[in-house]
């Protein structure tokens, strides 16, 4: 059965980024230098081939554009500049939109200016929502920043952190199960016991808090960042969900409070040192930024400087009242940098990444033992 | 002949002869020979060096023949025989044996190869002793031209020969002047209109004095030779001109494979697929339109439609990439929302500009999609869904899947082929076809628009597929070297041709019929046949057929020939 | 050693020659047992031509020349191809093995066509045994 072919793809990706696939002429060079790329997975020439011919179906079951890291080699040697390591960072926004079942991430990669009045939205009606609880409801002062009558009290910040969660977590839940589908649930030639499935459930973790992968790149600097920005992330993401009651505490907890400066400094340190990068265009992987890209870096400085400083605020200067605004402007960046960046924008790669590693992981088994069984019995390959 | 003194050269170009031919042995056999003076052996016989010790064995050891043993003398015979003329003998003094080509290179048995060297060069020298002393003639050059064909190349010969003064028949079958790009919209890679290039042309030739323009006109008959041609030309329905030249230049140009020869792509069946030229003409009307007068969105192009396709055609037509990429620019600047995908095999951009147009192509966003040489892309109807005329199916190389794509109007890039009436042009002015029937030129890299016949010449696309800036090179080449025999005045001839003995001949006018140059006239009085010199080409066919041995070919005479198998067995037998 | 038969060779200068010169070019091995003689075209081949190369000891005689249509003389292969018939009807009526002469067409490209010809003609001429022309024609003179 022939695929179709849509002209109209290539087009509608440009939204996402992709401005110079048109020029790939298939040289296969970006395929030969990619330190990433191994059989079956040759990226990213076949990807580049699928998008400039408009092959929708082949591209939504492709997981190659999340085994890439984007070190950047490919578009540094392409002789044509077809960009094919920005071309698959756009591949990633464009599945990051189609796995998302409410269409709002779709909106946002298109429009940035939705996005962004989104962020604003969410962040004016929490700033409203923590202001009416603090004044209203939660019987606490302003002028008391932690413990006895604070204004926002820790469990009820606490709770809302958790129901705040768990919706992202369905949300996102749903994204990953549709991408399962989309990559090698549907393909009915494809047989995956069960039973691999948990063999291989190691890799989840593993890719997740060490991205080896990654590591595989010449340059190693790269590797190093997004690792320290993301293991910073996750300290965090921790101490806020299990260890709020110590963050929020009267007394320093150095336990927790150590974690949270060295969790501070990784995600400052790191997310200017990718602001700057933007900014100079020098690394080729800085090159293009797509609006979703500044959104998120200029999100995750404002949280993560908001979140020191009412520490600072609190703990140095014991300034309760302007801990206490800062607080909840700081929540009015946290809650739209969870609730729309993770599940509907570029933070939820951080869940895509490892399940592709693992889900292609399971398709290159079934793939080589398909081919075997055709192999042993002699047939020709299915089509 | 015991008194010729003959001098044996047995070159052993490095080691290209001499790794399998024992040198030093074919000229110690040869310096026994009767009639030879000296043999010897050397590395390199065509350098300055060997020449040189040629020309001093001739003068100093008074040597009337010269044998060089060596590569093959298509090769360097003219060399060695100005090396003679130097050392003050006739050149066609000169015999060479063809130890290289036809041995050293083609045998690995150093016996065998030796043994046939040494046979080689028994048999030359055996030949050369009966080598005449023969003059180069001149005869006078006719300044006038005639030129086949009124498209660019042809335009262009014309220009340059009458801006150089000379006067040119131009000869045009068709009513107007201009040929296949005529037809043609925008040209590639620069997208200039090609009418503002002929427009100019054109009025420049009508405006020449030098020039004169016969349309609607055929060359009828040919005959003459280099300088000295007569034309008979048929003009319009019943007139006719006889014309006299001194070159003749052939620029008649290609036509389009018939696309009908591919039968499932639908030609002349399905109403909107069309030829490249089809498409030319709704570009350069303006009005782009499907049978059914929509505005198509879907364009397809399909490449190498007839050429690189061992069923049809397997050489490449080069024009069709470029000019197909030339459509995806003229179809997108004239209907911004259309889609244009090119089917292609390769791509074949290498001309000057093509790769950097190619690239701008891409960046337009038309789709590429590769096909496998040897097979076709498959044009079937497309649903009641679809928002298209047709769909193509294919099976794409660079994904290797099998897809199709929507088209509303599919071109097909026909190649270029040899014109129906090539072989009579051919036949009229003596020239060869290729296989593939184009006309073929005297040497395909150093002599690329003389051809055997000389004083005719060809250029532009009746000579192989070619672009815009190839045709007109080689029209200028081609009139830069008329306009060279016309500056001598006179035009030498090759002292070789055939004599009849007159008082030998029977007048039986056998060879009449048979010379395909016309070149035996039969004088009634004499009751004698008689060779025009200048007009024979020395082909030997008379010289075979006389029933009285009355003609003779001179510098390939019974004689010379007999002594060459004498020699070539003698040496055989007393070996074997 | 065996027998090696002896073979001329008239090639025209501008096809078959060159294709000669060709398979030279391209190193395309063949058999050494014919000798070329080069005239112009394949029609200046005489009939005496191959009459002479067989009373003079040779084993087979092989014209080559232009392909039909590509003569550079227009059509002097053709008059060649025409000769040709009655040639191998004398040497027929003389008992002469047919395939000891040989008309080919070689173009100017075929090198490798020429070698194929010269190795297959070399195999048949082989099997045929050596010519008796010549020491009939000896026996002959010698009788009267």
């Amino acid at each position: 059965m022939a695929i179709r072919a849509n002209p109209r793809l290539v087009e509608e990706l440009e939204h996402y980024g992709a401005e110079d696939v048109a020029k790939c002429y298939h040289c296969g060079n970006c395929s030969a230098v990619c330190p990433f790329s191994r059989e079956p997975f040759l990226f990213p020439r076949k990807s580049m081939r699928y998008l400039q011919m408009g092959l929708e179906e082949k591209l939504l079951g492709n997981l190659e554009p999340w085994l890439c890291y984007y070190c950047g080699e490919c578009s540094e040697e392409c002789p044509r500049e077809a960009e094919p390591g920005e071309t698959m960072m756009s591949m990633r926004r464009w599945l990051t939109s189609r796995y998302d079942f409410t269409g709002i991430s779709k909106l946002f990669y298109r429009s940035w200016k939705a996005e962004l009045a989104a962020i604003l939205l969410v962040a004016l009606l929490t700033g409203a929502g923590f202001l009416l609880f603090g004044f209203r409801w939660g019987g606490g002062h302003l002028g008391v920043y932690a413990g006895e009558g604070a204004f926002l009290t820790t469990g009820a910040v606490h709770v809302f952190d958790w129901i705040l969660g768990c919706v992202l977590a369905a949300f996102l839940g749903i994204n990953c199960a549709r991408m399962w589908w989309f990559s090698i649930g549907k393909d009915r030639t494809l047989r995956i016991p069960p039973l691999a499935y948990l063999r291989q459930a190691f890799l989840l973790p593993v890719h997740f808090f060490t991205q080896k992968r990654y590591a595989e790149c010449g340059k190693k600097r790269p590797w190093a960042i997004h690792l320290a920005l993301m293991l910073s992330y996750t300290t965090m993401l921790v101490l806020i969900m299990f260890f709020l009651h110590a963050m929020h505490s009267e007394r320093t907890v150095w336990a927790a409070h150590g974690f949270g400066y060295l969790a501070t400094i990784g995600l400052l340190g790191t997310s200017i040192y990718a602001l700057r990068g933007r900014i100079r265009k020098e690394e080729t992987h800085y090159k293009h930024s797509h609006e979703t890209d500044w959104i998120f870096l200029i999100l995750l400085v404002f949280v993560a400087g908001t979140g020191i400083l009412q520490n600072v605020l609190y703990r140095v200067f014991h300034l309760d009242v302007a801990a206490n605004v800062v607080y909840v402007v700081h929540m009015m960046g946290v809650v739209p940098m969870l609730g729309l960046e993770v599940p509907f924008s570029k933070w939820a790669h951080l869940a895509y990444r490892p399940l592709a590693m693992y889900f292609s992981e399971l398709q290159a088994e079934a793939i080589r033992e398909r081919e075997r069984a055709v192999a042993a019995a002699g047939a020709p390959l299915p089509a | 002949m015991e008194d010729r003194r003959i001098g044996v050269y047995v070159c052993n170009c490095g080691t290209n002869i001499a790794k399998v031919v024992d040198c030093d042995a074919v000229s110690d056999f040869a310096k026994k020979l009767p009639g030879v003076a000296v043999a010897r052996s050397y590395k390199y016989m065509c350098s300055n060096p060997g020449q040189e010790m040629i020309i001093q064995d001739i003068r100093e050891l008074s040597l009337d023949r010269v044998v060089v043993a060596a590569c093959s003398p298509r090769m360097h015979e003219p060399t060695f025989r100005k090396a003679l003329q130097t050392a003050g003998i006739n050149p066609y003094f000169l015999e060479m044996a063809n130890i290289r080509e036809q041995c050293s290179w083609v045998h690995d048995d150093a016996r065998a190869a030796t043994d046939k060297a040494l046979a080689l060069a028994h048999a030359a020298v055996r030949r050369v002793v009966h080598h005449e002393p023969l003059e180069k003639r001149f005869v006078d050059m006719c300044p006038a031209t005639l030129v086949l064909g009124g498209g660019i190349a042809g335009l262009t010969a014309a220009l340059e020969l009458s801006d150089a003064g000379q006067p040119v028949f131009l000869v045009e079958k068709d009513d107007h002047l201009g040929g296949n790009l005529a037809r043609v919209d925008l040209t590639a890679p620069y997208l200039d209109s090609a009418r503002d290039m002929l427009a100019d042309r054109i009025r420049r030739v009508l405006e020449s004095p030098k020039i004169e323009v016969l349309l609607r006109s055929t060359l009828q008959s040919l005959s003459g030779f280099v300088g000295n041609f007569r034309a008979e030309i048929r003009v319009g329905a019943d007139g006719a001109r006889t014309v006299d030249v001194g070159s003749v230049l052939v620029a008649t140009g290609f036509r389009e494979f018939d696309a009908r020869r591919i039968e499932h792509y639908g030609y002349g069946r399905l109403p909107n697929v069309v030829t490249s030229f089809e498409l030319e003409r709704m570009l350069r009307e303006g009005r782009i339109l499907t049978r059914g007068g929509r505005v198509p969105k879907y364009f397809a192009m399909i490449h190498c439609v007839g050429s690189r396709n061992p069923e049809y055609h397997g050489y490449c037509s080069r024009v069709c990439c470029m000019t197909a990429l030339k459509y995806g620019h003229e179809i997108k600047s004239a209907l911004p929302g259309a889609y244009v995908y090119d089917l292609y095999i390769d791509m074949h951009a290498f001309g000057k500009g093509c790769e950097d147009f190619y690239r701008r192509t891409a960046e337009m966003k038309t789709m590429f999609l590769m096909y496998a040489k040897g097979t076709t892309p498959e044009i079937v109807p497309s649903g009641p869904d679809d928002d298209c005329e047709m769909l193509i199916k294919v099976h794409e190389v660079l994904s290797g899947e099998e897809i199709e794509v929507p088209a509303d109007l599919v071109v097909l890039m026909v190649g270029m082929e040899a014109r129906e009436d090539a072989a009579d042009v051919a036949h009229l002015v003596s020239i060869s076809q290729d296989k593939d029937g184009w006309f073929i030129e005297s040497h395909p890299k150093l002599d690329p628009v003389a051809t055997t016949t000389e004083g005719v010449f060809i250029a532009g696309t009746c000579q192989a597929p070619k672009g815009i800036p190839g045709s007109v090179a080689q029209a200028e080449a081609a009139a830069a070297r008329i306009l060279g025999k016309i500056s001598r005045g006179k035009i030498e001839v090759d002292a070789v041709f055939a004599e009849v003995d007159e008082t030998r001949c029977s007048g039986c006018r056998m060879c009449n019929e048979l010379c395909p140059y016309a070149a035996i006239e039969y004088d009634a009085a004499t009751k004698r046949s008689r060779v025009i010199s200048a007009v024979c080409k020395a082909c030997g066919c008379c010289v075979a057929a006389c029933p009285s041995g009355a003609i003779q070919g001179r510098h390939f005479t019974d004689r010379q020939i007999f002594s060459q198998i004498e020699g070539v067995l003698e040496w055989a037998s007393s070996q074997g | 050693m065996g027998f090696e038969p002896r073979i001329v060779g008239f090639l025209c200068n501008w096809c078959s020659y060159t294709g000669a010169d060709l398979a030279g070019t391209a190193r395309i091995h063949y058999a050494p047992n014919v000798r070329v003689i080069r005239v112009m075209c394949s029609a200046r081949v005489d009939p005496t031509f191959v009459v002479k190369a067989l009373a003079e000891g040779a084993d087979g005689v092989l014209i080559c020349g232009c392909h039909p249509g590509d003569c550079h003389y227009s059509e002097g292969n053709y008059k060649a191809m025409r000769r040709f018939p009655l040639l191998g009807r004398l040497l027929r009526d003389y008992g002469i093995e047919e395939d000891r002469v040989r008309l080919e067409w070689v173009s100017a490209s075929e090198g490798k066509r020429f070698a194929e010809i010269v190795d297959d003609m070399t195999e048949r001429v082989r099997r045929l045994g050596p010519s008796r022309v010549k020491t009939l024609l000896e026996a002959d003179r010698v009788e009267r």
